[in-house]
């Protein structure tokens, strides 16, 4: 039984999510494309500098509904980030909305920019 | 000396993609086909069609029916700030759907759920297949 379990979890597509970091100060924003995959399908491991984000995205069809035109289907999403020494990594935050994951990775203290005061004399 | 760091910051960038294009040639096609890609699918009462928009809620887009055609457009916007890699579409996109059943324009509904949009169109009465009753002598 379980070995059947892997078997599917094989066969379904994998799909690497499109992804937009944007830089602030104070950290790294990431959004990513998740469409079809719910909060129970996402997954988000983060270990020493790796970051792997696995999602099942749900199939659309309703019971009963005939395919006339298929574009998109059901897929794993994966993507496995390297996070930079600058990241706090244990305070990573995690939003998943209208099938977009938007995460947000916190600089350490040490690496946020510092302004230089200039005195005139 | 004034060497443009720039380009060599962008160096494990470009060679990520070129690897991901030849390795694993299904990332980025997203983007490629029309947008938003989308589902069709009947069975007897209604006809169904679903369309893959992360990131956008109803409020975003206008769905306009006619007899003939169903048409998805709005705009997608994506936050503001310094990129440090982009790879999500955003702009104004429209789609046209020609259908070709008969709907009950006056009962669409449509609804979004993690990123899809599905919309429910009830086929009209005259296109609802009846059964005839062959008769064999």
């Amino acid at each position: 039984m379980s070995n059947e379990a892997i078997k599917t979890d094989n066969e379904l597509e994998k799909i690497s999510p499109a992804t937009d970091i944007v830089e602030t100060e104070n950290g790294f924003y990431m959004y990513m494309d998740l469409p079809g995959v719910g909060k129970k399908d996402l997954d988000i491991d983060v270990e020493e500098n790796v970051m792997i984000v696995k999602g099942k995205a749900a199939t659309s069809v309703i019971e009963g509904e005939k395919y006339l035109l298929q574009e998109f289907g059901e897929g794993e999403y994966v993507r496995r980030f390297t996070v930079a020494d600058i990241v706090d990594s244990k305070n990573i935050k995690a939003n998943l909305k209208n099938g977009v994951l938007e995460l947000f990775l916190p600089k350490i203290p040490e690496a946020k920019p510092r302004k230089i005061e200039v005195s005139y004399s | 000396m004034v060497i443009d760091l720039g380009s060599v910051y962008n160096f494990p960038y470009e060679f990520d993609k070129v690897f991901n294009e030849v390795f694993n040639p299904r990332q980025y096609k997203r983007g490629k086909a029309s947008y938003p890609p989308i589902n069709i699918g009947e069975d007897e009462k209604n006809v169904y069609v679903h369309a893959e928009m992360p990131g956008l809620a109803i409020e975003d887009m206008d769905i306009e029916i006619t007899a003939k055609d169903l048409v998805i457009k709005g705009e997608r916007k994506l936050p503001e700030g310094r990129y440090f890699r982009q790879e999500r579409t955003s702009g104004v996109f429209q789609r046209i759907i020609s259908i070709n059943t008969l709907v009950d324009v006056d009962n669409v509904s449509a609804s979004m759920k993690d990123g899809i949009l599905r919309i429910i169109m009830p086929k009209a009465e005259s296109s609802v297949p009846k059964k005839i009753a062959v008769e064999i002598e």
